[in-house]
């Protein structure tokens, strides 16, 4: 008898034993938003636009919940931006800042108020507490300060308070002059939501999503999928879809097995083998564009022998970025980069490429020499256990043996372990990715300012007091021109000091089915089907 | 059963009770194991919550506002306060209760394994049963080798493979997803059969071969061949009185994989996206969500516990000389 209990008991402790191990990539918090070029995938003949169908979409994680303030990964962010309307938006190229709910904004001097004038022709879609009413201006002040003050994702921290000057006039009041506000109200999570909803659904808001945006949240399956269909209404344009569908798809061949069948329409967040599949197959469509991306070892600055710059300086002498890239990324995923902002970005400067050492394994060789370690050494690498990361690692650690004669110890955990590690700033090295908008700010500023050490952006414990001050000023700063010399200037000094070796620029990959017309990829990720700019149909 | 008497079913509510008190200290050990344990995986919840951009303000408001940043002994008081009420906490990725979350799971999981359980069963005892009654012939041989393949079959594998054939080849079945009765039943069955047929592999060789070598044990014994001597038909001697002698260990089995059904099927699941237990495994695991996670084991534990207490009354009903105040096994 005891020995039958102790079994159970066992096999209780042994299924958290495997489902401790088994929480691998797949669902990983994905990466905010981000910016670049857009590319449209009109197959030839598809004729003149036409009205009718349903767009199924698929997500690589299960959106859990569609309330604004409390959505955590982008494949939430999707659904939210189909079902609601944010006050400003980027254009589809990401090259600025277009109006969107507010058809016009004004600027105080001092940068610190932002006045908007909305649209007059805007309607929530009818839901249980309100009967489709028309937009207000208090109706941006409540979500804006809803999502400054509610939210744990902080996404709107630089608000201060909101003031209602007209049916249809806002004043927005920072806290300080902060130049990325604009961008900040371009996110999901400021998208514009009536009270009597959010309200009247309390908790359960996040599943009975309201909005004025062009479809209409119908049902929400969590784990399955979330229907929606057209907003007739919508002010914008009248959406051509009959609806759209997002699916949940944990597995990228299935969800190019469903692509083949028919059962889906767009596969989003493509990766490995799967991109070939879709790019083999005929009757799809494989978009690329290279995304707000950017892959990377960032070394310890503070403790063990990558604090000395000569060590490396030596490490990224020794892997060469060609082979490494065609590596981790055989069905070309991926561009090489080598600064630590992505080319899709307004502050990139070509000129800081060649900042970066260049592959020289007989100079990479006398540096280490130099510091101390003519012999090699033992270095520890912390990656999240994902197939790119892995590969990344497997290779980085044969050109170290082989140039340095350094013992690279790969350390792959699943992403909660790893971002412990990385972020407590014990890794000796670390390797991941960093993507979000095309502001500078939502890269320098996330893994080269001083206040972010103990985050994951600098866990490596970067510290410059002119990168600090010039990151500072940029914030401060209206003008673009003027911030995207300051951020070069920042770049500059990153650079000097080689804190980290970024090697990848990877792209936004979808496949499509044929029939999907008028789609156009948007380098940050960020899924638009109908705006003033687009309107996908099904040909 | 006609010859249960009165001692029977004392014995039976004897064990059931004696059971029942018995779930009390396993489950407090349950409960205090997987509390320890989730909090040791390294990780915290907030960051993973708030992704890889977040600063270290916003992971301590955020574990402020899950209650993360109490004294660990406060937060296992309060949970087990939870539980004696029947509340098993609240899913923080979900932002749901625990309990009906894995309840409204359940019936999805059910649905495929509970389909593959009776298909195991039906086609795996009785190819076990061929086995060992034509021990060493070609069918033996064949069956043998496939169960055997059958139990080493990668399901990952298996899954795409089927998919591969039966979906995107043939169009036959659905690629993934659950179906939905509005669309009728055939759209059901449809999104059914993979994961089915997935689920279905290795349990089916699993009662084979172990049905094949408890038969092969009963079948020569003396009071099988006593019963032919008496003229009783082959079949009849074979397919009631030998299996019947033989279903011990396969009870013991199918009580084990029964109970880990409701469990759910990580890998099937994931593969097809089926919306069960297995999938909020899977996800409570990924996004170290500690209520969740501690639920689903103790949900977990409690139906195994059931489980073992179901095939230890079968073994009194089948074999009434087992007698569990002594401690023996049959």
């Amino acid at each position: 008898m005891s020995k039958k209990m102790l079994s159970i008991f066992l096999v209780a402790l042994l299924m958290l034993g495997v489902l401790s191990g088994c929480g691998g990539n797949a669902g990983g918090p994905a990466p905010a938003p981000t910016q670049g070029s857009t590319e449209a995938t009109q197959a030839p003949d598809a004729g003149q636009p036409k009205s009718g169908g349903v767009l199924k979409i698929s997500l690589p994680a299960s959106p859990k919940n569609l309330d604004p303030i409390k959505y955590t990964g982008t494949y939430e962010s999707q659904i939210i931006r189909s079902v609601c309307d944010t006050l400003v938006e980027y254009k589809m190229d990401l090259s600025s800042i277009k109006p969107n709910l507010a058809s016009d904004w004004q600027i105080s001097e001092d940068g610190k108020e932002y006045t908007f004038t909305l649209r007059q022709d805007v309607y929530f879609h009818p839901g249980q507490y309100q009967d489709g009413r028309q937009l207000t201006a208090e109706d941006i002040k409540y979500s804006l300060e809803r999502s400054a003050k509610e939210s744990a994702m902080n996404r709107l921290d630089m608000l201060d308070y909101c003031e209602v000057l007209g049916e249809f006039e806002v004043k927005c009041v920072l806290k300080d002059a902060n130049a990325v506000f604009l961008t900040a109200l371009t996110d999901a999570g400021n998208a514009i939501v009536p009270r009597e909803e959010v309200e009247g659904w309390g908790a359960d808001f996040g599943t009975h999503l309201v909005g004025t945006g062009p479809f209409v949240l119908k049902e929400f399956k969590l784990d399955q999928e979330t229907v929606t269909v057209r907003n007739d209404k919508y002010w914008a344009a009248t959406p051509l879809l009959d609806g759209v569908t997002f699916m949940y798809i944990n597995d990228h061949a299935q969800a190019a097995n469903a692509l083949k069948t028919g059962a889906l329409n767009i596969a989003t967040s493509l990766q490995g083998e799967a991109v070939q599949i879709v790019r083999d197959d005929a009757n799809l469509v494989l978009n690329e564009t290279p995304g707000l991306h950017i892959a990377y070892l960032y070394m310890n600055q503070v403790n063990g022998p990558t604090a000395d710059k000569k060590v490396r300086d030596a490490i990224s002498m020794a892997i060469n970025r060609e082979d490494l890239v065609a590596g981790v990324y055989p069905y070309g995923e991926a561009q090489i980069a080598n600064v630590p902002l992505p080319p899709g970005s307004w502050g990139y400067d070509k000129g800081l490429e060649s900042a970066a050492p260049a592959y020289d394994p007989e100079k990479a060789k006398a540096l280490l020499a130099e510091a101390g370690y003519p012999d090699g050494l033992s270095l520890k690498l912390y990656i999240s256990n994902t197939a790119f990361r892995i590969k990344m690692a497997t290779i980085v650690q044969q050109y170290l043996k082989q140039n340095l004669n350094i013992d690279l110890e790969i350390n792959p955990s699943e992403w909660g372990t790893f971002s412990e590690i990385a972020s407590s700033g014990n890794a000796d090295i670390y390797g991941m990715s960093w993507t979000w908008y095309p502001d500078p700010f939502f890269f320098l500023n996330k893994l080269f300012y001083s206040g972010e050490i103990g985050a994951l952006g600098n866990g490596a414990g970067f510290k410059s007091a002119e990168v600090d001050k010039l990151l500072e000023d940029a914030l401060l700063e209206t003008d673009q021109a003027k911030r995207a010399d300051m951020y070069k200037q920042a770049l500059k000094i990153v650079m000097d000091q080689n804190p980290i070796f970024v090697y990848g620029n990877e792209n936004v990959t979808d496949g499509a089915t044929a029939n999907v017309q008028g789609f156009q990829q948007r380098a940050d990720n960020v899924i638009v089907l109908v705006s003033d700019e687009v309107n996908v149909w099904l040909s | 059963m006609a010859d249960i008497d009165n001692e029977q079913v004392i014995q039976v509510l004897k064990t059931i009770l004696k059971r029942l008190v018995q779930l009390v200290p396993i489950l407090f050990v349950v409960i205090t194991l997987t509390f320890v344990l989730t909090r040791m995986i390294p990780g915290n919840p907030a960051a993973i919550l708030l992704g890889p951009q977040a600063s270290p303000a916003d992971i301590a408001r955020m574990q402020e506002e899950l209650g993360l940043n109490k004294p660990m002994l406060e937060q296992y008081v309060n949970y087990l306060t939870g539980i004696s009420q029947g509340d098993f906490g609240k899913s923080i990725s979900y932002n749901r209760p625990v309990l009906s979350l894995i309840l409204e799971r359940l019936p999805a999981t059910l649905q495929i394994t509970l389909t593959s359980m009776v298909l195991a069963v039906f086609i795996g005892v009785p190819i076990g049963v061929f086995s060992a009654v034509k021990q060493y012939s070609a069918f033996d041989y064949i069956f043998m080798i496939l169960a055997l393949v059958g139990v080493s079959m990668p399901i990952f594998w298996l899954g795409l493979m089927l998919v591969l054939v039966f979906s995107v080849k043939l169009g036959w079945f659905a690629v993934l997803g659950m179906g939905s009765l509005q669309n009728g039943f055939w759209d059901v069955v449809q999104h059914m059969v993979l994961p089915v047929v997935c689920l279905t592999t290795i349990p089916t060789a699993t009662f084979a071969r172990i049905t094949r070598s408890s038969m092969l044990e009963v079948v020569n014994k003396e009071s099988i061949k006593a019963l032919r001597a008496r003229g009783i038909r082959e079949s009849l001697v074979i397919w009631k009185h030998a299996l019947k002698n033989a279903l011990p260990p396969l009870i013991t089995v199918i009580g084990m994989q029964l109970a880990s059904a409701f469990s759910g099927a990580i890998l099937t699941e994931t593969i097809f996206s089926w919306p069960g237990m297995g999938m909020l495994i899977y996800s409570a695991v990924f996004n170290r969500d500690y209520a969740l996670i501690q639920g689903a084991v103790l949900f977990i534990a409690i139906i195994f516990v059931f489980v073992n207490l179901i095939v230890d009354l079968i073994y009194l009903v089948i074999n009434p000389r087992v007698n569990y105040e002594g401690g023996g096994t049959p």
